[in-house]
């Protein structure tokens, strides 16, 4: 068998296309079954070019002089799908001949899996987002109702347990005459103006370290000291209830509804815990709350009192006179 | 909560091959292949991925205003909804999927006709 037969029969036998085409006329001298079978029309005296209108032979010309090789990844259609071949272009001498040789991988279906794989992935990288959107209004949702230590200790415990602070602040406060202007008040009036009342006290109590608890109807309850030990918890609380009662006189100035509080102040041991099984509660109790309590009862209006213990420990000295037993008024008009 | 059918059937990792076999399918066909005569390879892929895994309940969800939307001016008719349809039990039954799995597949793909079908 001659060798030209043999090389033939090779070039046939191989699994990638094979082109062989002339450099100066691009046109195809002979292609094997693999090749064919991606171009209906192909065969000898066609030009490279109609069968890969993006293949430029001056490029191709200008690579195999410089760099031995022409490299590309063309893309056709056949049968409704795009089919993308990988070729690499050399030069062979035939006796006196020169002759382009064209390989082509074809590399459709690494192409379709990358597709696949680039969906996938934004797939998956939306759905973590939307995940870690709901992750974190669940995590604002349960900030809402938990101090941040406790929710740190349910995240990571699926449980939450009753601690006790030995040294807290505790603010309560209340406004006179709530019963009457709920009566008077339209209840959406009245929801807007609390909703409004305690967003500012939240907002004013979070830049003093005071972190609300809870409210009761017109009761606002808020603590300082149970997250941070190094606060001056006290004058971080006094100056709390000094700010709200500022807050309240300036807003009645320009309100057509007027709140007056009182407030009253304890400090001492408490213990936090959340109450409830499905329906979380995160509330505080002991002698600090109860003193807190005590003093709001005794508060008159716009007044902040403190019980005896709460002023000596703090080292407040009151400049009003004692008018309640067992209470100092810290503030007052 | 029980886990989906594309959890079951071994995640992207083996509906990867589910896609391209139904990929193939729908090209092959003469009667939902035209609709795909001039899209591009990236889109149809990306296409058929979310189809496939939005069916068996893997990490995409559809809206039904976004499937509608997808499928508008196509003139989907009946008969290629069926066509499509039955490529895809096909393509599902040669990748061994349980005849009952199936069933919820084209019972979901079915509750979507008004959207998709004109």
């Amino acid at each position: 068998m001659a060798i030209a037969s043999i090389n033939e029969q090779l070039l046939r036998a191989v699994g990638v296309g094979i082109a062989l085409f002339d450099g100066n006329t691009g046109n195809l001298q002979f292609c094997n079954d693999v090749f064919g079978e991606w171009f209906d029309d192909a065969g000898p005296g066609v030009a490279i070019t109609a069968l890969f209108p993006e293949l430029d032979l001056n490029d191709v010309k200008t690579n195999i002089t410089t760099g031995g090789r022409h490299s590309a990844e063309l893309s056709f259609r056949r049968n409704r799908r795009t089919l993308v071949l990988a070729q690499i272009i050399s030069r062979a001498t035939v006796g006196d001949e020169s002759v382009y040789v064209m390989e082509c991988q074809n590399i459709t279906r690494i192409r379709e899996l990358e597709s696949m794989l680039a969906s996938y992935s934004k797939m998956v990288e939306r759905n973590t987002r939307e995940i870690q959107k709901e992750k974190d209004q669940v995590e604002e949702l349960l900030l809402n109702i938990l101090p941040r230590g406790a929710y740190d200790e349910y995240k990571s415990f699926g449980a939450i347990t009753p601690k006790r602070y030995e040294d807290a602040s505790v603010l309560v406060l209340d406004f006179v005459g709530f019963s009457k202007m709920a009566e008077q008040l339209a209840p959406a009036n009245l929801v807007s103006e609390l909703n409004e009342l305690y967003t500012a006290f939240d907002q004013i109590g979070e830049q003093l370290g005071c972190e609300r608890i809870k409210t009761n109807g017109d009761t606002y309850f808020c603590i300082a000291g149970l997250e941070d030990s190094d606060l001056d918890h006290r004058g971080a609380i006094i100056k709390t209830a000094s700010l709200y009662r500022q807050y309240l006189q300036k807003r009645n100035a320009s309100s057509e509804v007027d709140w007056v509080c009182r407030i009253g102040l304890g400090s001492g041991a408490v213990i936090g815990s959340v109450v409830g099984v499905k329906k979380y509660v995160f509330d505080v109790f002991g002698p600090a709350v109860s003193d807190a309590v005590a003093a709001n009862a005794a508060a008159g209006d716009f007044e902040v009192i403190a019980t005896d213990a709460f002023a000596a420990e703090g080292n407040t000295a009151s400049q009003f006179a004692p008018s309640k037993p067992g209470m100092q008024v810290l503030i007052a008009d | 909560m029980a886990n989906s059918l594309f959890d079951k059937y071994g995640g992207f990792a083996a509906v990867n091959s589910i896609v391209i076999e139904f990929y193939n399918s729908v090209l092959d066909s003469d009667e939902v292949g035209p609709f795909f005569e001039n899209t591009d390879m990236e889109n149809l892929i990306d296409h058929q991925t979310k189809f496939i895994s939005f069916l068996l309940g893997g990490p995409v969800s559809y809206p039904d205003a976004k499937l509608k939307a997808a499928h508008a001016n196509l003139e989907i008719q009946a008969n290629h909804f069926d066509s499509v349809k039955t490529l895809l039990g096909e393509t599902l039954a040669d990748f061994e999927v349980e005849a009952a799995d199936i069933d919820v597949v084209l019972e979901k793909i079915e509750s979507y006709r008004s959207l998709i079908a004109a």
